[in-house]
């Protein structure tokens, strides 16, 4: 379980982050949802201790994160996190290199599922490419939570598909995932959980299913509700 | 398998009906083995809690048995299966006389446009074959 | 360490070709150089031959080759290079198309190993071009006497190959005077390191902090010299060694442990 509390984060006078609080558990995809520039990024950073943060607690599993912490999490920006000269293979061998828990045969399997040539240079890759190469980063590494942040921005739609298909195989199944997505429609039916935020705050925590059970609303219309309310 | 879902009812309740639209019309034979939870996961796109839970709910009322270790199965027991496609006979009722009960027309004159199309389509059909 | 290895082998890897262009620009240069400075003087001395007498008869010495262009400008170029690396090798992971920052950070390995593969880097790259300015010159040597017979030539002695005094500190006699003035260099190259990292936790504020402490390291550094003028000599020669040892120490200890700190828990993206 990922538990953020009482994050504060300011950047100079700005309070972006004001005590934001909410909860990931292993086994469930949970989306962070919020307008351009509400903090959704800069949580994920925080959590992964690229960024500071000015009080509050980030716990993977009940520990602050540490060195070895890398090997059980892992962070999928929305930019390619290796070098451009290189190829993917290189890229591949890198990542075998440092992380025990990179998974060669996953990520061969994941290259042949995106129809993606190995030998192929970063640099030279599309944008959907690029995106896919930097899934593959994140998803070939036998880790417990994967941090996604806008994974279909910016994407052609059928790299879109390929994507969302991932989230219902298992290689997402029992691993804890935070996602944060503009296409909220069309993701819902994928996510357990919701985490609005607004403000800098999280203003409402909820599980989908429950509310769609419970109050028949999607979450476009629970977003609708406390955006506009 | 396609299902197209809505996002305001949940999307396990969803699932549990389509399967007994599968069964009612037969395209599920009883005693028929079902994909994993996994794989109608991976099928129908999507999460593969909600498949999980939409098994669990289906296991509870019936429609579907697991054996040990062995993939699950649709039912073989025929009241169940009869009260399923009652369910949704039912339900297909309560939708029509819910869309006609506006409409000022006699029950009798309603049944004898039903009948009449019907058996116009299955009139359709035998000729088709 | 394991670790650390294989982000120096990375590191170097990435400046490599870039290395291979600086040896072959340092290469041509000082051999065709080599060449042009002595067939110069062949020119002249057959020139010479006709016109003037025995007693000014100009005899070659090796400073014309050491202190020329050929010789010098691609020294120069190098260690310009090589400065700006110092910058280079950190800011090219945050800036371009690339945030390369966020895979090293992430690494299951203490962030303090990338800080040190870095610094090993700078440091081999710097002793590499300094093995192979000393293979070149011999070389070198050998170009010009297979073009200008010895009894043409002074005397030359490879203490004073060059008028400028920084080849003495280059090249120092003793091997504790190297260790000093390399560790120097290595404390120096620390020390910018960490500033550098305390502007890319502070941004613009960090600049005027980065500035702050570089000056306070160099500050103290120099406070065993600084003292012993001041009070005219008062201490032996040993003691002030053993002085600067202890502030080389302070300095690069404190230029460890606020990098680390830095990575650990101050840097942003």
């Amino acid at each position: 379980m990922i538990e953020v509390k009482n994050v504060e984060k300011k950047y100079g006078r700005k309070r972006v982050l004001k005590g934001l609080s909410f909860t990931a558990e292993k086994g469930e995809i949970t989306c962070l949802i919020g307008i351009n520039g509400v903090g959704k990024t800069t949580i994920m950073k925080a959590i992964m201790a690229l960024t500071p943060i000015n009080s509050g607690e980030i716990l993977i599993d009940g520990e602050k994160i540490r060195k070895e912490s890398f090997e059980k999490i892992t962070f999928i920006p929305d930019t390619i996190t290796m070098l451009p000269q290189m190829k993917i293979c290189d890229a591949f061998a890198f990542m075998a290199d440092f992380y025990k828990n990179w998974d060669p045969q996953r990520a061969e399997e994941l290259l042949q599922f995106f129809k993606l040539d190995s030998t192929e240079r970063i640099a030279n890759l599309s944008k959907g490419n690029m995106a896919k190469v930097n899934m593959i980063l994140g998803l070939a590494l036998d880790v417990d939570y994967l941090l996604m942040d806008e994974p279909f921005s910016g994407i052609d739609i059928f790299s879109r598909e390929q994507i969302a298909d991932v989230f219902t195989s298992h290689l997402i199944e029992d691993r804890g995932v935070i996602i944060t997505t503009h296409e909220i429609s069309d993701i819902e039916h994928l996510i357990d959980r919701a985490v609005l935020i607004d403000n800098g705050e999280v203003v409402k925590e909820f599980g989908v299913e429950e509310v769609r059970e419970k109050e028949g609303k999607s979450v476009v219309d629970v977003m609708r509700e406390v955006y506009r309310g | 398998m396609t299902v197209k879902f809505n996002n305001r009812d949940p999307v396990y309740v969803q699932v549990i009906r389509h399967f007994k639209e599968q069964i009612a019309k037969g395209y599920f034979e009883p005693g028929q083995e079902i994909p994993s939870r996994r794989e109608l996961a991976n099928q129908l796109k999507i999460n593969p809690n909600t498949a999980q839970r939409a098994y669990k709910e289906m296991g509870e009322q019936g429609l579907i048995f697991t054996e040990g270790n062995m993939p699950s199965c649709i039912t073989k027991d025929e009241a169940v299966l009869k009260s399923v496609r009652e369910e949704l006979i039912i339900e297909a009722v309560d939708l029509f006389l819910g869309s006609i009960k506006s409409i000022d027309v006699p029950l009798s004159e309603v049944l004898e446009l039903v009948k009449k199309k019907h058996d116009a389509e299955s009139g359709e059909a035998e000729e088709l074959k | 360490m394991r670790n650390f290895l294989k982000l120096l082998n990375f590191e170097v890897n990435r400046f490599f070709k870039l290395y291979l262009i600086l040896i072959g620009v340092i290469i041509v240069s000082q051999f065709i150089g080599a060449i042009v400075v002595s067939k110069g003087f062949m020119d002249r001395a057959d020139q010479n031959q006709l016109s003037m007498s025995q007693n000014v008869k100009e005899y070659f010495s090796f400073n014309y080759f050491f202190d020329s262009e050929w010789f010098l400008l691609p020294v120069f170029f190098s260690i310009a290079m090589l400065m700006i690396y110092v910058f280079f090798i950190w800011y090219r992971d945050w800036f371009g198309k690339n945030t390369f920052i966020y895979r090293l950070l992430m690494l299951p390995t203490d962030r303090i190993t990338i800080y040190f593969a870095k610094l090993a880097t700078i440091m081999l790259l710097i002793l590499g071009l300094v093995a192979l300015q000393i293979l070149l010159i011999p070389i070198e040597i050998q170009i010009v006497n297979s073009i200008i017979p010895t009894d043409l030539q002074s005397h030359f002695s490879f203490y004073h190959f060059s008028s400028f005094e920084i080849w003495g500190w280059m090249y120092p006699n003793t091997f504790t005077e190297f260790i000093l003035i390399y560790g120097v260099g290595l404390i120096f190259v620390a020390v910018l390191f960490t500033a550098i990292l305390i502007e890319r936790s502070y941004g613009l504020k960090g600049i005027f902090f980065a500035i702050v402490y570089g000056m306070l390291s160099f500050g103290v550094f120099f406070v065993p010299i600084i003292l012993n003028e001041f009070s005219n000599g008062y201490f032996y020669s040993l003691e002030v060694l053993l002085m600067i040892i202890v502030v080389s120490i302070i300095v690069l200890g404190s230029a460890i442990l606020i990098a680390n700190h830095l990575l650990k828990y101050k840097i942003r993206v």
